[in-house]
């Protein structure tokens, strides 16, 4: 793809477009805004999507039609949603404390939005390309919790309150399997960068050609991943039939709406680490086989044959890692959203057992396999 | 001044001003959030010098480790909402005596120091994978001993909590 | 090592019986023209599926001949839990100078009812039942009191004759 245009032409020349008219402290200004404001539009986008994703998966899987009455197949459900509880009144109770209860929503969604900074996009479209992008991920998913309980404790609800325990009993035990589900693949990769990972699965995905570890890596990291995001079959933070709606008991109206958001944008960046670490990012299929067939069949993935068309049709190619990109996180979130509408929730004891006696031990046996892999040269 | 140096003394401010409502809060779960912005805004001083690692490691270990345990063990207790009591003058004039003097001495000793650059060091790059060379590096500058000995130390709190808590499991079980 | 064989054994024990839960719904998500069950209602009224057993309102049986089985017996309104029935019967004289009481007015509160059934159960005779309509709503809470005898109908005289002996 060396003579197609890179996402770093576009920006260089946004850069360049920009330093000829203005002074640089300005422009690093303007682009930096621009820049964080095309990420969280772009995230929004697609939680205007998940959202409606979830209604129709929700809808068909129960045997339901889903949202079908607000425009053509109730594609315009969630604006009237937004548009509700945009007019809907923030109620807080008299007895709670008032500066945390406004507080701890937006500090959620600050937090969640700090998340997708490490994250790559596309060859080149990473807004902070850092060595510990997934570890920064890692760090700010666990402080995603300090949001629930600040929600929770303001609120000076039981419900709210047991809901938050819960939900920070949840995270802090789940951030251990799913950390060392991504520790398996940052082993492969010998990289935290997310570029670099994603780059190092060019010849194939890291879930295809990491062998059983890989998988079981993928598997682990999805399962505990569904868990840090409070989402079915774990969503014991806000069991609506114990605990009315867990932390956000007392919420409402748009203070309501971020928590809302807020689950959407976390299983946003869930679904875009684990695309990352194993479902290869942005890069497209690739057979790992050596035969003319496979060949031709990853030089189509590549778009190797565009690189003969003229210019102006190669920037079609700019959407290529974006479709690939898109369409592994819309994969994996309906993963979670197949999860959700199939399982009933667990228990409280069950849930920390499940962690600690089973996901935990066999994350811990299949890091050790990997650093055997790694140490006897078996991985590719 | 540069954009780096309003930056940090922004950062500064906050880590300060969120330091000093730790300890005036009356509401202890407001200390708490104040400990954890500071803590965080610390983290952020860390980013700004480049030193990301470690900067992540705070976040991880301070504020989601740490500052939710706190967060859990004030939960626990009961009146968590209540107003701490008013602390008394003679108590208050002693503390307030012991931090003037703990932020005099190290402000003495910071000011004695002559900060040089050290000869014949090559300083390392702070990219993960230079760090974990060098925490598993048995050579001049390793760090692989305090590496084990920390190891050690954590294998001992780990054990030691497992056997509390066997013993609690046997006692409600008989 | 024993203990090792069972833990691993429960875990993959819970791997099949998830992925047997997951197949299912993925059935259901990937079929939806022959999965959903849901009635799109105002835009079916033409051709509504409505289930035969489905209790919308009771009403009076009447054959062709404009008659009905009805003995005013009451024992639907005794049986009715919140005094939706009220039977309002008439003495009249048959031909052989006999006093009988027939039913005159079969009143049926339509907006007391709960649709309960216990009425059809209580029924000696099948003389009423449950039909599915299901647009019983309307603005007028007065309509809602119906009279389910019609018009000049009048009480089925029963065969003379047992059928069982023709047959």
């Amino acid at each position: 793809m060396i003579s197609m245009i890179q996402f770093s032409d576009v920006t260089t020349w946004i850069h360049q477009l920009l330093s000829s008219c203005m002074a640089p402290w300005l422009v690093f200004l303007i682009e930096l805004v621009v820049a964080a404001v095309a990420a969280v539009v772009a995230l929004l986008v697609c939680v205007i999507i998940m959202v409606y994703m979830e209604r129709k998966v929700a809808g068909h899987m129960q045997l339901r039609h889903g949202p079908n009455r607000v425009g053509w197949h109730g594609l315009c459900q969630l604006f009237a949603d937004i548009i509700k509880l945009l007019l809907k009144e923030s109620f807080t109770p008299t007895r709670a404390d008032k500066l945390l209860f406004t507080v701890a929503p937006v500090l959620s969604l600050c937090v969640s939005l700090l998340a997708l900074a490490p994250i790559s996009w596309g060859p080149g479209l990473v807004l902070w390309n850092t060595n510990i992008g997934v570890l920064f991920v890692t760090a700010i998913s666990s402080m995603g919790v300090i949001g629930i309980l600040m929600a929770g404790w303001s609120s000076n609800n039981k419900y709210a309150l047991l809901g938050a325990m819960r939900s920070g009993a949840q995270i802090v035990s789940y951030e251990l399997s799913a950390g060392l589900s991504i520790v398996t693949i940052v082993a492969l990769a010998g990289t935290l960068n997310t570029g670099g990972i994603i780059e190092s699965q060019a010849n194939g995905w890291w879930v295809l050609k990491g062998h059983l570890p890989a998988i079981f890596a993928f598997i682990i990291y999805i399962i505990a991943s569904t868990a840090e995001c409070n989402r079915a079959p774990f969503d014991l933070a806000e069991a609506e039939s114990e605990l009315t709606a867990g932390y956000h008991t007392e919420y409402s109206g748009m203070q309501f709406g971020i928590f809302y958001l807020n689950e959407y944008i976390n299983m946003g960046v869930v679904a875009m680490i684990a695309s990352t670490l194993f479902l290869g990012g942005w890069q497209p299929f690739y057979l790992p086989f050596d035969f003319p067939l496979a060949h031709a069949f990853n030089d189509i993935m590549a778009l190797k044959f565009m690189e003969t068309w003229p210019a102006w049709i190669s920037w079609v190619s700019l959407a290529w890692p974006l479709v690939w990109f898109f369409g592994k996180l819309f994969l994996i979130i309906f993963f979670m959203m197949w999860f959700r509408w199939t399982f009933p929730r667990l228990r409280i004891d069950q849930l920390l057992k499940l962690e600690w006696k089973y996901l935990l031990p066999l994350s811990i046996v299949n890091l050790v396999i990997v650093a055997l892999f790694i140490v006897l040269g078996l991985h590719f | 001044m540069s954009a780096s140096t309003i930056i940090f003394y922004i950062l500064a401010t906050l880590v300060v001003v969120f330091g000093a409502l730790t300890v005036f809060s009356r509401k202890i779960f407001r200390a708490a959030i104040s400990l954890l912005l500071s803590l965080t805004f610390i983290a952020g001083i860390y980013f700004l010098w480049n030193v990301d690692f470690i900067g992540a490691l705070q976040i991880i270990i301070y504020v989601g480790g740490i500052v939710v345990l706190i967060i859990f063990s004030i939960f626990l207790t009961h009146h968590s909402g209540q107003s701490l009591p008013k602390a008394k003058t003679g108590k208050k004039l002693l503390s307030g005596i012991m931090a003037v003097a703990g932020l005099g001495f190290t402000t003495w000793v910071v000011s004695q120091y002559v900060f040089k650059p050290a000869p014949g060091v090559v300083p390392v790059e702070p990219s993960v994978h230079n760090i974990g060379i060098q925490m598993l590096s048995y050579s001049d500058y390793g760090y692989v001993f305090p590496f084990e000995v920390i190891n050690i130390l954590l294998l001992a709190a780990l054990v030691g909590a497992i056997v509390i808590a066997i013993k609690k499991s046997q006692d409600t079980e008989e | 090592m024993k203990a090792l064989y069972n833990y691993l054994k429960e875990v993959a024990f819970a791997f099949v019986s998830l992925a047997n839960g997951l197949l299912l719904t993925l059935k259901y998500f990937v079929t939806p023209w022959k999965s959903i069950i849901t009635e799109n209602y105002p835009d079916n009224r033409d051709h509504p599926s409505v289930a035969d057993e489905f209790a919308g309102e009771v009403i009076l049986i009447h054959d062709e001949n404009n008659e009905h089985k009805c003995t005013a017996c009451t024992l639907c309104q005794m049986a009715c839990p919140n005094n939706s029935i009220q039977i309002i019967s008439k003495q009249v004289e048959t031909e052989d100078g006999k006093k009988k009481k027939v039913l005159d007015q079969w009143v049926y509160h339509l907006e007391m009812c709960t649709f309960c059934k216990q009425c059809i159960d209580a029924c000696p005779q099948d003389a009423i039942k449950m039909i599915n309509s299901y647009e019983l709503s309307c603005f007028d809470r007065s309509t809602l009191t119906k009279v389910l005898n019609r018009p000049g109908s009048k009480l089925k005289e029963k065969a003379k004759v047992t059928p069982k002996v023709q047959e």
